[in-house]
Formats: C-alpha cells, structure tokens, sequence
C-alpha cells in the first residue's frame, strides 16, 4: 500500500533534479502525476519510462493560460488534484545591485513568485471542492538567509515562502494546506539540461559535501520524502510551515568558512561553464 | 511496503498518557514508532501510564517494554539507558516527550523559585540529561535521531504563560545547538512544535473556560486557522518521519505541527 495510494498530483519542474525525484517518489508511493514543464523530452521521457500514472504537460510556469490549463489538463485526466507541487524556478544572476540586468531580475522573480502565485490561483477553487489539498511550494535556504551573491533568487524565494504563509492562512479553513520545503545544497543540475546537467550535478555533489554540518550533499531524494511528508496525510496539520531539508546548514558554521566555502564553488562552476 | 523503522530500537521519554488511559503525543509515537516496526522502550514517571501504552502495542502485535524513570535524574536516565541496551543491544532513536505546564497561570511576580525551577527542570534539563544519557552509545555506533517535544509557545508568547515559553525556547535552541554539535558524527536532532491539540494535557485548560469541555474544544477549534485542533497522531506521525531515514537530511530543525497557527496574524 502506497502513502499517495488514490491520489493526483501536478509536479512542476518535474523533468529533472528535485522535481524528478519527487515525481519517482510519488509514483512509487502510488500517486497518479502529471509533470510540468518546458524540457518535453526530458519529461516525455520520464513520463513514458514511470508509465500511465505519469503523463507530461508543456508548460510555462509564468503565463496564466498555461498554469490554468495544467491544472486543467490533471484534473481531467484524474478527476481530482490533491496535491500541487510548484517547484520550477530559475537560476538567479550573480553580481552586485549595481550590475543587476533588470530583465533578468524580472524572469528571476516571475519564475518564482509569479509561477507559484498561479498555481496556488488556479488550483485553490478545485481543491476547495473537494474540500482537501495539499500545496507544496520550493522555497530555498536563500530565502531565509540573505545571500547577496544572487540577490533576485535569494529574494524570489523569500517571496515564495511568505506567499506560502499567506495562503495558507486563507485556504486552511477549506482543509487545504499550503507549506514550502526549503532545500539547501542539493546535488542538481539545475539551470542545465542534458550531460551537462548531470555533469553539474556531480561536481556539485563533491563540492557540497563540506558546505552543511552534516558532511554530504543533499540529493535530491532528501526533498522528494520532504515533498512526499507534505503531500500525504501524515501532515495532515501541517500547514503554513517552511520545512528545511539542509543538511543543518542554518544552523551553521561561521559566516567566514561559509565565504570560503562559496568561492570555491563558484570558481569550480565558472571552470566547468 | 518495508516498515519505515524496522529494526531500530526508540526510547520514548514520557510514553504515558496524563490521565492515563488518553491518548498523549508521546503514547501516540510510541505506537506508531512500534507499527513502523521499532523496538520501543516506554519510559514513564507514572509506570501505570507506560504500561497502558504497553498493553496497546502488544494489542497490535508491536515489542515494546515498560519502564518507569523519572528523567530529571541522572541517575534514572543512565538505569534507562542500561536497560534499553541490555534488552535490544542498541539505541536508535531518543524522543523526549517528558514536559508539564506551571501551576500556576501569570507572570514573574506570580511564580516562585521551585516552581521555575520545577517547569525548567521538566520541561529543558530533562531533556539535556536524557540526551547526553543516550549520546555516547550513540556516538559509538556513529548514528542515531534525537527528537524532542516543544510547542508552538516557544515562538508564540501567550499571556501567563511565560515560564512554559521559556522553557519551550529552551528547547528549540537545546535542539539546534545539539544538531550543529553532531551533525558530522551521524546523530541528528529536531524538534517538533504542536500547536493548539486535542490531548488530554490540555484538558486541564477547561478550568479557563468556565469548567466547559465542550466549550473548550469549540473555543480552541476556532482559533486554529485549519479551523480545528490537531491529534496525538498528528505529532506522532510527524515525529516518524523525522526520525525515520526519509529525514536523514534534515537536522536542527523545528517542525510546527500547529495548522499553520504561528503564521497567524
């Protein structure tokens, strides 16, 4: 028996990294989900591989009609929706205020706040159907701490918890929870597709494994069972909360080990880029 | 399914109910650590209490054993210590449930010496015993999950209770502070927050409602923002998954469980 036995679920994102993860998680914890987002044939691929339970929607997170016919497109295919999963974003632009490219702050911020804004918009009036939903938002360790390094994502995803907090407020009465899970240092790809994704992700994976208290990177499975914790009815009085899954790394070292820590990283990426 | 906890062993500290024969938070865990196929130990001041729980794991088919510690001793927590080794050979997991309410509602002016240093040593030292009791058998085997019972006062003050959110403040730092200290040793420690429950602990609290139960529980529903209270099951299921693998990356944590009360305005 399943812990997401009977259950729909949308997974934005869900082509690669943590959004795959969860989608794996969730078909296996016997969820029915479609996947969101722009890679097709990353998604296809996922879909066709995890079976009829899965089916991918193209979508643009950021534009209204897209983000109401994914919910669409779930709740026909599956007679319900009991779980939205909002967790596509973009990378955000390294670089002080002063060289912000102001295009990009506003691609950086509609990926995140704007995206989970509408899917929360559009999935709110069938779940209060129903009478039952859970939310989920991707939040980041970035938007509880300030990291000027990539100040619009770092702002983006504070955006994306409080909205969480907001709504959660709103639609609780209904029996529908909205949480954010917050993942730290997370071995992905993300911002890349292909070989080189998984080729960041491996460089990731090494690099990260001094940067928490807890001496590995994160994976992306360690968010999924986040996810999967919030999705069932386990949680089910959880609700306008920020689930950290960061290795303790808020808690952490010093703010000189941390600067480091960063710099190495990120000249690491620049050499691989 | 594999069974999420299957052959770890759990202390729970404070496995009774109040009143014994309710369903507490900590009596709920133990359950649900035990259907999830953990060996558990039930500790108890009120060993009546720990064997009620016994009886309903046993019911189930679950192993478990009763036994009654007062954790605020020393002495107690290394006895509890001793036993859970000698009976399973090790320990996996430490939930630390023990926690009261002061007698007395008000503030600094209307609280004595003892009873500080009663709802202090309950609520945080027993937990700090109980932990650094566990720790070294942990330490050895390189691996273990510290899971310890605060509340939603520790982040929200509530008029006349201040010596409770003290000591739940106490918690939630004993908590971050013990994770940043074990991370890379292979021990996590988190915390979870319930809010407003419907356990019997709180029944007391009728007396702020005119002696009415049923008005209580309306009351309480009410200021909930799900526009209910939350169960035993609620915690003892949230405590499952962080002491369970699924949460391995997760540590220094302080989960609410409260129906999204501390995001309320």
């Amino acid at each position: 028996m399943g812990r997401l036995d009977g259950k729909a679920a949308v997974i934005t994102g869900g082509s690669q990294g943590i959004g795959r993860a969860t989608v794996e998680l969730f078909i296996a914890e016997g969820a029915k989900v479609v996947v969101a987002d722009l890679l097709a044939s990353e998604g296809e691929a996922l879909c066709d591989r995890l079976g009829p339970d899965c089916v991918f929607c193209k979508t643009d997170v950021t534009v209204e009609d897209q983000v109401r016919n994914l919910i669409e497109v779930a709740v026909k295919r599956f007679g319900r929706i009991d779980c939205l999963f909002n967790n596509a974003g973009i990378l955000g632009q390294t670089g002080g205020i002063e060289s912000m490219e102001v295009d990009r702050f506003d691609r950086v911020m509609a990926s995140h706040g704007r995206s989970v804004m509408l899917g929360m918009k559009h999935v709110a009036p069938y779940m209060k159907q129903q009478g039952f939903g859970s939310i989920i938002n991707t939040g980041s360790i970035s938007g509880i701490q300030a990291v000027s390094a990539y100040m619009d994502y770092s702002a983006a995803k504070a955006a994306v918890i409080h909205l969480t907090k907001c709504v959660a407020m709103e639609l609780g009465e209904f029996g529908i929870r909205v949480n954010s899970v917050s993942p730290g240092q997370i071995a992905t790809g993300m911002g890349k597709t292909g070989p080189d994704a998984l080729e960041k992700a491996a460089v990731l994976r090494e690099l990260n494994k001094t940067r928490q208290p807890i001496p590995r990177s994160g994976m992306p499975e360690d968010v999924a069972f986040a996810a999967l914790y919030l999705a069932s009815d386990e949680s089910s009085f959880v609700n306008g909360h920020d689930l950290v899954v960061d290795g303790g790394l808020i808690g952490g070292s010093s703010w000189t080990e941390r600067q480091r820590m960063s710099a190495s990283v990120h000249g690491a990426l620049q050499r691989q880029a | 399914m594999q069974k999420r906890l299957k052959g770890k062993v759990a202390i729970v500290a404070g496995a009774g109910s109040t009143g014994v024969d309710g369903l507490g938070n900590g009596k709920a865990s133990a359950v649900v650590y035990a259907r999830e196929g953990a060996s558990v130990m039930l500790v108890d001041l009120n060993l009546e209490a720990a064997e009620k729980t016994r009886q309903m794991i046993e019911q189930e088919g679950g192993t478990c054993f009763a036994f009654q510690a007062n954790v605020r001793q020393r002495s107690d927590c290394e006895a509890m210590v001793q036993k859970c080794l000698q009976e399973y050979g090790q320990i996996d997991i430490l939930h630390n449930n023990v926690g009261v309410e002061p007698k007395t509602f008000g503030g600094v002016l209307n609280t004595d010496d003892a009873e500080w240093d009663r709802v202090i040593n309950v609520n945080l030292k027993s937990m700090f015993i109980t932990s650094s009791a566990v720790l070294p058998s942990m330490l050895e085997r390189g691996s273990g999950a510290i899971l310890n019972i605060s509340s939603v006062s520790a982040e929200r003050l509530s008029p006349g209770l201040f010596l409770y959110c003290v000591s739940k403040a106490g918690v939630n730092t004993l908590t971050k502070a013990m994770a940043l200290d074990y991370a890379d040793k292979g021990i996590r420690v988190n915390a979870i927050m319930p809010g407003l429950m419907d356990t019997p602990m709180v029944e007391r609290h009728k007396e702020f409602y005119g002696g009415d139960r049923e008005k209580m529980r309306q009351l309480r529903n009410e200021r909930a923002p799900m526009k209910r209270m939350g169960e035993a099951w609620d915690v003892a299921n949230a405590a499952l998954f962080l002491v369970s693998d699924e949460a391995k990356y997760i540590t220094g944590q302080v989960l609410a469980v409260d129906g999204g009360y501390l995001c309320k305005p």
